[in-house]
């Protein structure tokens, strides 16, 4: 018999993954903030990226803290835009410098925050699948 | 320049200041980070002791963005003004968010939830010392 609740995702380990997403939302958010109003033309598109990171950071954590169902399905678009964001701006960060002026999140990988921005959605993937409906609680 | 500027004393004397309290920072987040990963390892939640030192670390965050405050407001200019006002603000953050996420479900992941903050803590606060520190004192 299977459960037809899934498992809420802001439960034990899950708890963690919410403060590590919290974390970096107040980190990219602040540092895009600081950005667009400090010096926005030396290099827009990068710090409108960033801004991008902060706004899918914050709603990857709330609806991992939240747990629901329907926030299960806008953390799980949340975290693969992400997953690609990350993987894009990694990329583009090293094969365009000077595009990419001063760090944001996701350059060259987040190698400015010891990649953790590059594992992290892998992480919160792989917990959405553990606690994806049908999967016991214990 | 930067030595005209300790001639005038004040605004490098009162950045020591900060300094020294920066690196006390640094180590009591170093603390409590080690010991929310010790209690977590021993499958404990956050004891009172503990809880209390994170509320003591806080208060020190606090005190030392007041000072900074203080210091901004009395003329000193940090190497980017902008993003030491964001450092400023989610240094005195992070921790008190922590704290309650971590106490509204106490396991062993509580312990890793302050982990997170005090890293946090501690990285922000290095980045602001290398702000803060007039190039010719660092």
């Amino acid at each position: 018999m299977s459960d037809p609740q899934p498992r809420p995702t802001n439960s034990g380990p899950g708890r963690v993954l919410v403060a590590v997403y919290g974390v970096f939302a107040l980190a990219a958010c602040a540092r895009a903030a600081v950005q667009l109003t400090t010096k926005f033309n030396d290099a827009p598109l990068a710090y409108l990226l960033s801004a991008a990171a902060g706004v899918i950071y914050i709603v990857a954590t709330v609806t991992l803290a939240r747990g629901t169902a329907t926030s299960r399905r806008v953390a799980l678009t949340a975290i693969i835009i992400e997953a690609v964001g990350v993987l894009v701006v990694g990329t583009a960060s090293l094969l365009d410098p000077p595009a990419f002026p001063s760090a944001t999140v996701w350059s060259t990988y987040g190698i400015g925050y010891g990649f953790v921005p590059l594992v992290l959605p892998f992480l919160g993937l792989a917990w959405l699948y553990r606690t994806r409906p049908g999967t016991y609680a214990h | 320049m930067s030595v005209c500027q300790v001639a005038a004393g004040t605004p490098v004397r009162l950045g020591l200041v900060i300094s020294w309290l920066a690196y006390t920072v640094v180590a009591l987040t170093g603390v409590m980070m080690i010991w929310g990963l010790i209690t977590a390892a021993a499958d404990k939640p956050p004891g009172k002791a503990q809880l209390l030192f994170a509320a003591f670390v806080e208060l020190v965050v606090v005190v030392q963005t007041l000072i900074a405050s203080a210091n901004l407001v009395l003329g000193f200019r940090p190497a980017e003004f902008a993003t030491t006002i964001g450092y400023l603000i989610g240094i005195v953050i992070l921790i008190p968010v922590a704290w309650f996420w971590a106490n509204s479900e106490r396991t062993r992941f509580s312990g890793v939830v302050l982990a997170v903050a005090a890293l946090a803590v501690l990285g922000m606060t290095l980045r602001l010392l290398v702000l803060w520190t007039p190039p010719v004192l660092r």
